[in-house]
């Protein structure tokens, strides 16, 4: 195995939702290991960015496409796939609050949006034979809370499937597929999520995030990731080290799931 | 490769089952990254050619665990990082029916018991400093048994793999991450002689066995079995401050072979 000075040297990565939070410090890891890396997302963020940007909204399937086009125009076709991007605005409540809108949204936003950039971009790393392709899902995805964000957790699950299922398509050309599941991270989305909930059910943030906790069984850390911490997973999963890992969904939790 | 940063330098490392294979990978490994690294195992190298500290010790005994974890640390201190790679099966093939009492006595033993009994021995130490990582080397078996030859083994880490979730459990909260990795089939000597034995018994080739066992898996995605440093490389990174928010995982590292979700 080649060793450099830098391990992600000469390789091109592109990351979805790469402007803030978790995607963001997934985007300053790879780029510290020696990637180039181009971040999409809607706009550009406020503060100056040190990677490289393509407009994006995801959510668009006319947009993918797009992306793609000038993704290999101007980079290449990338060594390394992070599909970040992913929430929910949908109500908390219970199922009944749920809309046939507000599934669709988490359809797209979750899982339609991964699987339609992978299809535009898998096909070209399986020219190459070669690849490594990252799904960021949620421990909500393993352990449902039907409170607090009952269809995110259901679209998370479907992702899990989906990666795993494209990674046993795939593997024969080369390109290893994994997910990485996050439990709690301290991000502004997050916060925003927490404010958002606290609010629906009348308590503090503090209170509403031990609610989540608590649903969840606790968070055997007692404490909330930092986003570089999820980032340390993806950088390892997408190196060369990595190379025998592949179908496998990284739970990245402080402990929180239960079972074996 | 990955890039090998000096990140456990200041660490003593622990690895049973040292001396050769995955176990030898994973110390050469931590040795990479700047830990003091002690191997075990019942004998001295034939080789001789050991760069590691070197304790021999039988842990499959009673006792034995206690008196070798007070031997390193009078000799090199306390125990910051613990990886339980020790295992295997001296069972026959030929299924359920050919398994004494003694053959699952060993393979829980062997598997399992040494285990705790190492960790229990080292527990204290690393919760007076809340702070220590143990790992358990189990084997994606452990969830996909595999009857025909790996019947005790695969129920030995099925075992180890609710023990480790649940150490992890109590000990987190002391600053001790605790967490499984799971290989599918790793090119070793030892997997090397049990094709052999394999072969030997069955009368077919080398290739030919390699192909039933991994069919036996349900096929490989990746077509090839791991190398002991791609092992290595995973527990490397687990027992670093890189998975500084990982614990009571069990990491598969299968090349895609267990099929279920």
């Amino acid at each position: 195995m080649k060793k450099s000075s830098k391990e992600l040297s000469g390789k091109i990565a592109l990351v979805t939702g790469g402007t803030k939070g978790i995607g963001k410090a997934i985007a300053d890891k790879l780029a510290a290991s020696g990637a180039t890396v181009v971040v999409t997302a809607r706009k550009l963020p406020e503060e100056e960015m040190e990677h490289h940007f393509i407009a994006a909204d995801l959510t668009k399937s006319e947009a993918i496409a797009e992306l793609t086009e000038k993704m290999i125009h101007q980079y290449g076709t990338p060594d390394i796939l992070i599909n970040n991007v992913g929430g929910t605005a949908s109500p908390a409540g219970g199922f009944q609050m749920l809309s046939d809108e507000d599934w669709n949204k988490d359809i797209v936003l979750n899982l339609l949006a991964s699987i339609r950039l992978d299809k535009a971009i898998v096909p070209r790393m399986i020219e190459k034979n070669s690849g490594a392709v990252v799904h960021i899902s949620s421990l909500n995805g393993k352990i449902p809370l039907y409170q607090s964000n009952f269809s995110y957790g259901v679209m998370k699950s479907a992702l899990n499937a989906y990666s795993k299922t494209l990674a046993n398509e795939v593997a024969k050309h080369g390109i290893r597929v994994n997910t990485v599941s996050p439990g709690m991270v301290r991000t502004t989305a997050m916060e925003t999520f927490l404010e958002g909930y606290a609010q629906s059910i009348s308590k503090t943030v503090t209170e509403a995030a031990q609610q989540i906790m608590d649903g969840l069984g606790g968070v055997p850390m007692n404490r909330l990731a930092e986003p570089e911490e999820i980032a340390n997973m993806v950088v390892f999963l997408v190196s060369d080290g990595a190379g025998y890992i592949t179908g496998t969904n990284m739970l990245v939790d402080g402990g929180t799931y239960p079972a074996v | 490769m990955q890039l090998i940063t000096k990140e456990l330098a200041g660490k003593t490392a622990l690895v049973t089952g040292g001396t050769k294979g995955i176990g030898r990978a994973i110390a050469d490994r931590l040795l990479e990254a700047g830990a003091l690294v002690i191997v075990t195992a019942r004998n001295h190298p034939a080789d001789g050619n050991m760069k590691h500290h070197f304790i021999a010790a039988d842990i499959t005994v009673a006792g034995e665990a206690e008196k070798m974890v007070g031997e390193i640390n009078e000799k090199y201190g306390a125990i910051d990082i613990l990886v339980n790679n020790m295992g295997g099966s001296n069972s026959p093939s030929g299924g359920f029916g050919v398994l004494t009492d003694e053959h699952w006595d060993s393979d829980l033993q062997l598997n399992l018991n040494s285990a705790v009994r190492l960790d229990r021995a080292i527990l204290p130490q690393m919760a007076a400093k809340k702070d220590g990582v143990i790992i358990h080397i189990s084997s994606v078996t452990g969830s996909l048994p595999v009857y025909e030859s790996l019947g005790a083994y695969a129920v030995a880490k099925a075992a180890l793999n609710n023990y480790s979730k649940s150490l992890s459990k109590e000990f987190t909260p002391q600053g001790i991450r605790v967490a499984a990795v799971s290989p599918g089939m790793v090119k070793t000597d030892t997997m090397d002689a049990y094709l052999q034995s394999l072969a030997d018994t069955s009368g077919l080739s080398i290739a030919e066995v390699t192909q039933n066992l991994m069919s036996s898996l349900g096929g490989i995605p990746m077509g090839r079995m791991a190398l002991p440093e791609e092992i290595a490389e995973l527990v490397g990174f687990l027992v670093s401050p890189r998975a500084s928010y990982i614990t009571g995982v069990n990491y598969i590292i299968d090349g895609g072979a267990n099929p279920s979700l």
